[in-house]
């Protein structure tokens, strides 16, 4: 078989127009700047229908040319990923391969983008996002990502390979190179190693699109964690003051100070592992939610107590049964559940990851919704809480929280992207993932020793990295900017 | 750069000049068809209430609309060029230069890393490029000239080291540096409180002849406005409907929106039977949702289908005045002079037993003189001293007073979010200073409850406004069932005289009068019989003001609630109190029923209070006494009588007793107490301070 070139037969006919715009757009834009020192812009003139016309100088029609232009480059990148999709499996090169096994995510993002746009004024701030263009494609980046680790991880779709098999003579092969000895008949989709294969001869396609599984699944959740524990402590810490606020802001700033790449180094080790201290450390942390969920629940309902009472049994009853499975482990110091009713078992490396990542990024939700507190407390609706007799967790959780989300929620997006760059760290060091996991910063790590011959390995999963985190920091962007208008 | 040219023609001239801000949805204009001129040396106001686009006009003439505003119609001249056709090199001469503007907020207009004299300096030196010597001479003949004490220590400090007052004087020195042609105030004493504003007014009136600048001067009052300017337009929806000399206006106004106007704002000469208030009904049409025609029409008691809202209505001019126009079609036919018509007026019920008695309360707050380390000398801050004084059932308790008076304190100690010091609150004879909030029993929670002063901050911003009346109704114990509390939060929402359907509306759906309407269903949610009002109304708009206003009047009617009024505009006080009680650092200065206190013999402070509230009528004479300096603070208050560094009469008083002593409250016949040192005959002097001239 033929290896894939990247654009395949649509090459010969699109790949020099496509050049050819990208030079048009290049000089235009170069001229764009150039321009606006010259000439003045044209004034802008208003129609009685209440919309504005631009006017017509040079500065516009460059603008003009760089806006088509750049219209058109994408354009035919959308044309590339089409093909792919339509023609035959290969036909359309690499590009057109990758874009059918991801077409399922296609579908998808296409769904939820315009089932969004149509209902946008009924979303809230969700439906906002759709009116900045920055958020829009922040928003599609990472919706991107957890569709196809979603259909990765649970439908088994998008992968070509086993992440985890070797296939002989596919050692550091380029992308597109054909699987050695796989019948052109029957092979289908696993006829290729579409981004080629790395230094242990494993698909790099299927192992970035696997990789993105264990991404999505621990970065957020580990966000989320840190949330409620930043939040539990800060909001006290910001409504009461005092010494309690003191010696908490101490704390945070004392791991704040250690430094971090240490910090895992120790969790990691086994002698450290072996005395228990993390899964103390996860024993506390862990505590925090439920807390977090009973006072919430109690604080709001506790004038109805017929109410309250159920409400709050059932879902503590729940949640502690949930956490003393997470907590529990055979093997670990902590294994007093017996093995019929813990419900799952987290591998002791996740569970490290896991509680590093909410140790360290738990303080600076503290600091913040510390702060978030200290201001919203001189409110008068707080004021008004406090005049008819409300209870302190009350007002923290049910006056002062909600009004605090805005910043929260913006956080919250910036805040998983670090975490996901924290675990490309921690799998780059090699810390809590086994040393096979397909996740990005261990196949960074692994790509990262033949680099300057075979960059494709290492490049791949970090241009997945890349794209995830920026496509959460626009997110984080288009949220911010749509919750200040109004 | 110099200034333009010599011109003899009006300063500034805006002709049928119209603003929009476009959006993503559409375009909203903001200013309509508005045209006004002010000449060489004339002061014209620009009044109205929030939204009109009044401030929209201030930045079109400073040609600083941003990135959505834009004029899409008509011209404004400046000296007779048009400024839409400068250059932004043109422009930025002329901001700062020839046009200076004065901003409602004094510290948002200060550098706050910068000291005073080196901000003031920049300006002449940026304009006219003159040397830095000849600046700082002019800076400092600049703050001598806007009477601030001690000039050359003012030049050499922090905007942060001043008081608003001063702040805001600064402000207006920075903006005469350049002695400009034209300058705009953009409310300029909103920020301020009555005493310190009735002196910054008195101050640009007089700087106003000095430098014989023209000035446009923004502002929601009438009164402030009479005080400051020769020609007044008033303004609504983005439109001028009125405009012409201030005679004219105020006492042969021609248009419905200017008479609605003057007949909700409470005057502190009369009282509610003499001037009755009436509300305009309806609410201020939203930019995009304003009706075909006029549009006052469909609040206005005159409007008459088919004619006032077939067309757009240009301005007349009103015959038999002098540059006097008015933007309403019936002008000619309307009986200006007709009586008000008035509601049938209910009477008060009968004031009842004693059911807050307040006796020698003290607060007082422990400061550590350094901060940091919480050692050290302890300073003391008295926030209260010795309130003393009874509230009974139905009776309306005005408490007057500017900032640091100690009125919120007070609030804090009755509602027990504070500990009193000493002295004892008697609420139906139990003592309970010494009760936190925690501890007290849900009726005492209920019964002693808060309205909040400003509107946009009373409600929670994320819980339907249904679910806010409904929580307060859980935690006074009130319904068995949600459908009960329900039905009891819809009660609430009529008795405020509010839609049902705003049950489910967030906070942000509500205008400002709605959202406190909100705040008073809550605060009567658990039956509250003693009410304390903080400012209730003063955030509001005027024709917003009367109907909250007469809306908690007729609650208490009902309810037979006790109202703690607290406020510092004496109109309103005198509008629906029985009784007042004036504070100043912390100390209650005079305390008697309404007459008492509105007429002579006065506390020198209540005297100064009553000849600072600015008055929207022209027939009334007000001797002028303006206050030197600023509110003492209440961290170190002088010795003796806490008023005596701002008194007029101190020197009445023999012996320097002022300084030595706190006066001792003295009755002077029928409960009027008065804590001052001046003799009887000195205080049966006085001459009352408000004079309605012989018509």
């Amino acid at each position: 078989m033929e290896p894939l070139t990247w654009t395949g037969s649509l090459g010969a006919l699109l790949n020099p127009v496509f050049q050819g715009l990208a030079m048009i757009f290049i000089v235009a834009v170069a001229l764009q700047i150039l321009a606006s020192f010259i000439f003045r812009a044209a004034p802008v003139t208003t129609n009685a229908d209440g919309t504005l016309t631009s006017g017509n100088g040079p500065i516009e029609m460059i603008t003009k040319v760089s806006k088509y232009s750049l219209y058109g480059l994408l354009g035919l990148c959308l044309i590339f990923l089409l093909a792919g999709i339509v023609m035959p499996f290969g036909k359309a090169g690499i590009i057109g391969a990758v874009s059918a096994r991801l077409a399922p995510v296609w579908l998808a993002l296409f769904v939820t983008f315009t089932l969004s746009m149509v209902y946008k004024r009924k979303l809230g701030l969700y439906g906002k996002l759709f009116d900045s263009l920055i958020g829009m494609i922040g928003f599609g980046l990472v919706m991107f990502w957890v569709y196809t680790a979603v259909f990765t991880g649970v439908f088994d779709m998008i992968a070509t390979h086993d992440s985890l098999a070797q296939l002989s003579g596919m050692k550091n092969k380029l992308p597109g190179t054909p699987v050695r000895g796989a019948d052109p008949e029957t092979c289908g989709h696993a006829c290729w190693y579409l981004l080629g294969g790395d230094n242990l001869a494993r698909d790099v396609f299927s192992r970035m699109v696997d990789g993105s599984w264990i991404v999505v699944r621990i970065a957020p959740l580990a966000t989320l964690f840190a949330f409620m524990v930043g939040i539990t402590l800060g909001l006290p810490a910001g409504y009461f003051g005092g010494k309690l606020d003191t010696l908490l802001s101490f704390l945070a700033n004392l791991i704040l100070a250690f430094p971090v790449i240490l910090l895992f180094y120790l969790l990691v080790t086994p002698e450290i592992v072996a005395t228990g201290i993390p899964s103390f450390m996860a024993m506390v942390l862990f505590i925090f939610p439920i807390i977090f969920v009973a006072v919430l629940i109690n604080s709001r309902y506790y004038t109805r107590p017929r109410l309250r009472t159920p409400l709050l049994a059932g879902i503590l009853a729940v949640l502690v049964w949930i956490y003393l499975s997470l907590i529990s482990a055979p093997g670990t110091v902590l294994a007093f559940l017996p093995e019929s009713l813990d419900l799952f078992n987290i591998p002791g490396g996740i569970l490290v990851v896991f509680v590093s990542v909410v140790f360290v990024n738990a303080p600076t939700v503290f600091r913040i919704v510390r702060g978030l507190t200290l201001d919203i407390q001189t409110r008068d609706y707080v004021a008004a809480a406090q005049t008819r007799g409300e209870g302190p967790w009350y007002i923290m959780l049910w006056e002062i929280l909600p009004n605090a989300r805005g910043p929260l929620i913006v956080d919250f997006c910036l805040r998983i992207g670090y975490t996901t760059i924290l675990l490309g760290t921690l799998g780059f060091f090699g810390l809590g993932l086994p040393p096979e996991s397909p996740d990005w910063g261990t196949t960074i790590n692994d790509g990262r020793k033949l680099l300057s011959i075979y960059p494709h390995p290492a490049l791949v999963p970090a241009f997945a990295l890349l794209s995830m985190v920026l496509g959460l920091n626009l997110l984080a962007d288009g949220l911010r900017e749509e919750s200040l208008r109004d | 750069m110099s200034k333009m040219a010599d011109y003899d023609g009006p300063i500034l001239e805006i002709d049928k000049l119209s603003i929009s801000f476009f959006t993503r949805l559409r375009e909203i204009p903001a200013v309509m068809d508005f045209s006004v001129n002010v000449m060489p040396g004339e002061a014209v106001g620009l009044v109205g209430e929030s939204g009109c686009g009044k401030s929209t006009v201030a930045l079109g003439v400073m040609q600083d609309l941003g990135k959505n505003g834009r004029i899409v119609g008509g011209s404004i001249k400046f000296k007779g060029r048009d400024l839409s056709e400068m250059s932004d090199a043109e422009l930025r001469d002329i901001r700062g230069n020839e046009i200076a503007m004065i901003y409602q907020e004094p510290m948002a207009s200060l550098n706050p890393a910068m000291k005073i004299g080196k901000q003031l300096m920049e300006v002449p030196m940026i304009h006219e490029g003159v040397s830095e010597e000849e600046a700082y001479k002019r800076a400092l003949e600049v703050v001598t000239d806007v009477k601030l004490p001690d000039p050359e220590r003012m030049l050499k400090s922090f905007p942060h080291q001043l008081s608003g007052g001063q702040q805001q004087r600064i402000v207006i020195a920075m903006a005469l540096m350049s002695k400009p042609s034209l300058l705009i105030l953009d409310e300029p004493t909103t920020a301020l409180d009555v005493t310190v504003e009735a002196a910054v007014v008195e101050l640009v009136k007089d700087l106003g002849k000095k430098y014989g600048t023209s000035m446009l001067f923004i502002s929601h009052n009438l009164g402030l406005v009479l005080e400051t300017c020769d020609r007044l337009c008033v303004m609504y929806s983005g439109e001028a409907v009125e405009r012409g000399s201030i005679e004219d206006v105020f006492d042969h106004m021609q248009h419905p929106y200017t008479q609605a106007l003057f007949r909700s704002i409470p005057l502190p000469g009369a009282d509610k039977n003499a001037h009755p208030l009436v509300a305009i009904p309806g609410n201020f049409p939203l930019p995009h949702e304003r009706p075909p025609g006029c549009n006052f029409g469909p609040r206005c008691d005159y409007f008459e289908a088919g004619r006032c809202d077939a067309q757009a209505i240009p301005m007349y001019d009103v015959p038999g005045f002098e540059r006097h126009s008015t933007r309403c079609v019936k002008f000619e036919e309307i009986d200006w002079d007709a009586p008000i018509q008035v509601g049938e007026q209910k009477e008060k019920p009968e004031v009842g037993k004693v059911v807050l008695k307040m006796d020698n309360l003290k607060k007082y707050y422990e400061v550590a003189a350094n901060a940091l380390f919480g050692g050290g000398e302890k300073k003391v801050v008295k926030a209260n001293e010795t309130l003393s004084f009874e509230a009974r059932e139905s009776e309306t308790l005005a408490i007057v007073g500017e900032s640091g008076c100690g009125k919120s304190t007070f609030a804090k100690v009755l509602m027990g979010l504070e500990t009193a010091t000493e002295g004892e609150i008697l609420l139906d004879g139990n003592n309970i200073e010494q009760t936190p909030i925690q501890k007290r029993n849900t009726k005492t929670v209920a019964d002693v409850q808060m309205v909040f002063q400003n509107p946009f901050d009373t409600l929670n911003p994320s819980m339907t406004v249904g679910r806010q009346i409904m929580r307060a109704l859980e935690i006074f114990g009130i319904g068995d069932t949600e459908a009960d509390r329900r039905n009891r939060m819809l009660e609430l929402l009529d008795l405020v005289k509010l839609p049902r359907a705003f049950a489910d509306r967030m906070p942000r759906q509500l205008s400002g009068g709605q959202k406190q309407r909100v705040g008073i269903a809550r605060a009567f949610a658990g039956g509250a019989r003693i009410v304390v009002a903080d400012e209730p109304v003063s955030a509001l708009d005027v024709s917003v003001q009367a109907a909250v206003t007469d809306l908690l009047m007729e609650i208490q009617r009902e309810e037979k609630t006790t109202l703690l009024f607290i406020s510092h505009d004496l109109s309103i006080v005198r509008y629906l109190s029985d009784r007042v009680m004036v504070m100043y650092l912390g100390h209650v200065v005079e305390l008697g029923t309404t007459d008492q206190v509105f007429t002579p013999p006065y506390h020198p402070y209540t005297e100064a209070l009553l000849s600072a509230v600015p008055i929207a009528d022209t027939s009334v004479e007000k001797t002028h006494i303006v206050l030197d300096g600023d509110i003492p603070s209440a961290m170190s208050p002088p010795p003796g009588c806490p008023f005596q560094t701002r008194c007029r009469w101190k020197d009445q008083v023999p012996g320097g007793l002022c300084e030595k002593e706190v006066p001792p409250v003295r009755d002077l016949g029928d409960g009027h107490q008065v804590k001052c040192h001046l003799a009887e005959d000195i205080l049966a002097r006085m001459e009352p301070v408000i004079k309605i001239a012989a018509e």
